[in-house]
């Protein structure tokens, strides 16, 4: 089937829990099925080219760049965004209050990305070391904070989870 | 950023992939996509269908033999060959390399084959496999065949794989007590490699033979034969290793770009191949090597 945007296909991608049966054009990028199709503005755009993680989803339990993944490619995936974690200010998450506590962020522009990298990182080792904390993050970019509380916030994190 | 209208497809089989590449000359494999969704952002290559075969179960898999041989699926990310323990156990530096790939992100998607096809002068893979002396499995209409991985990578960007092709797996032979070693430069954390160095020695002293392939040199790795016979037939030494690496990179004329002159990078190949011959050689020193 093609239309003016190329070819589309029909897929069906679980996110946040909430299964969505929609059709895509097979060049749509999952970060703009995301933010735009499902109109879900947490997952953010920074470099558009793969370097800066602020786009940072779970796919499947894997931590990802939605800007570099087709939406199509996630037809049959289970997508966390970070509107899976706290609902608001008085509804935040073991993560996003350590992040506060911490001052873990600045501008904020970064910080879905950082959140859902911790989750990943925290799943898979509940007590990592500072080393350990900062080889995860390395595919995240913040441009405000120099990392120092981003890593305390990431400790924190541990600590309240464990 | 909007992609050029395109197709795409995910096959339930390596044969119906092959079906769908060979009806289309616009086809092109999708793996990881790491390296060609860029591509498709710049609008650098014109691809009609995207032929995906990320989840092909007969392109994911990592068997390791009682020799110690290995065979990986080419569609194996870099994340299941970190976390391999029976890759650690046969091929110790291809697990360290995966690990040290990138990203977290980058690692849960992007697949050794798919980066051994985009053939980038820059990445990891190519040289290392050379100096593994791995052979590259190819599937097509017409069946299979497998190629040596020294005569894989054509140049910048292109390898054997011809139209209609999917590369498959990469064996590995058994290290059978040789030593490897495996050194990059680069400048920051996350700037592209300026140099690289691959270094295979079989088991034996005196030296009975060697391979050293240094990478972001020229548009495909290169083999240092200069390098290699110095080594052969000498003693396993610190000197070997440093009279060795000296002569690794005589003769080459690396590009120059915004990262480095063609001379600095001369330089640092050399450097790269005397250190990575001096890990495998047992006399490793202690400078940064960006965890690698």
């Amino acid at each position: 089937m093609a239309g003016e945007g190329g070819a589309v296909n029909s897929i069906e991608v679980t996110v946040n829990g909430e299964t969505h049966r929609v059709a895509v054009e097979a060049r749509r990028l999952l970060v703009h099925f995301i933010r735009e199709t499902l109109g879900m503005r947490g997952t953010h755009i920074g470099c558009d080219s793969g370097n800066c993680g602020a786009c940072s989803v779970i796919c499947d339990g894997q931590l990802i760049k939605s800007c570099m993944m087709l939406a199509v490619a996630a037809d049959g995936c289970e997508i966390e965004t970070v509107e899976s974690l706290g609902d608001g200010p008085d509804d935040l998450d073991p993560i996003q209050a350590a992040f506060k506590e911490h001052h873990g962020l600045q501008c904020g522009y970064c910080t879905p990305g950082f959140l859902l990298n911790t989750k990943t990182l925290l799943a898979e080792n509940p007590n990592p070391s500072e080393a350990e904390i900062r080889r995860a993050l390395k595919g995240n970019l913040c441009r405000c904070t120099g990392y120092v509380n981003i890593v305390r916030s990431v400790q924190a994190a541990a600590e309240a989870l464990r | 950023m909007l992609l050029a209208p395109t197709e795409y497809v995910r096959p339930g089989s390596l044969e119906e992939a092959i079906d769908e590449l060979g009806a289309r000359p616009g086809a092109r494999v999708l793996a990881g996509g790491q390296s060609l969704i860029n591509v498709l952002k710049h609008r650098a290559a014109s691809v009609e269908l995207l032929v995906d075969v990320s989840r092909l179960e007969e392109l994911r898999f990592i068997d390791v033999d009682a020799d110690g041989s290995a065979r990986i699926g080419a569609a194996t990310t870099y994340g299941e060959l970190e976390r391999s323990a029976e890759l650690r156990g046969s091929h110790a530096i291809v697990s360290r390399v995966a690990a040290g790939t990138v990203d977290r992100q980058v690692r849960a998607r992007g697949t050794i084959g798919g980066n051994a096809c985009f053939a980038d002068p820059a990445s990891n893979y190519p040289p290392l496999l050379i100096a593994l002396g791995a052979q590259m499995e190819i599937a097509g209409p017409d069946g299979t065949r497998s190629v040596a991985a020294e005569d894989f990578f054509l140049g910048l960007w292109r390898t054997v794989v011809g139209p209609g092709e999917v590369l498959t797996a990469i064996a590995l032979p058994p290290l059978g007590g040789a030593s490897v070693g495996y050194r990059s430069l680069q400048i920051a954390a996350d700037s592209w490699a300026l140099a690289r160095a691959a270094v295979w020695i079989a088991p034996g002293d005196p030296i009975q033979a060697a391979r050293v392939v240094l990478g972001c040199v020229a548009g495909r790795p290169v083999r240092a034969s200069a390098a290699e016979e110095r080594l052969i037939g000498g003693p396993r030494s610190a000197q070997a290793a440093a009279d060795a690496g000296a002569l690794a990179a005589e003769g080459l004329d690396p590009p120059s770009d915004v990262h480095a002159s063609g001379g600095y990078r001369r330089a640092m190949a050399a450097v790269m191949a005397a250190r990575a011959l001096s890990d495998a050689l047992g006399f490793a020193e202690e400078v940064a090597s960006n965890g690698r």
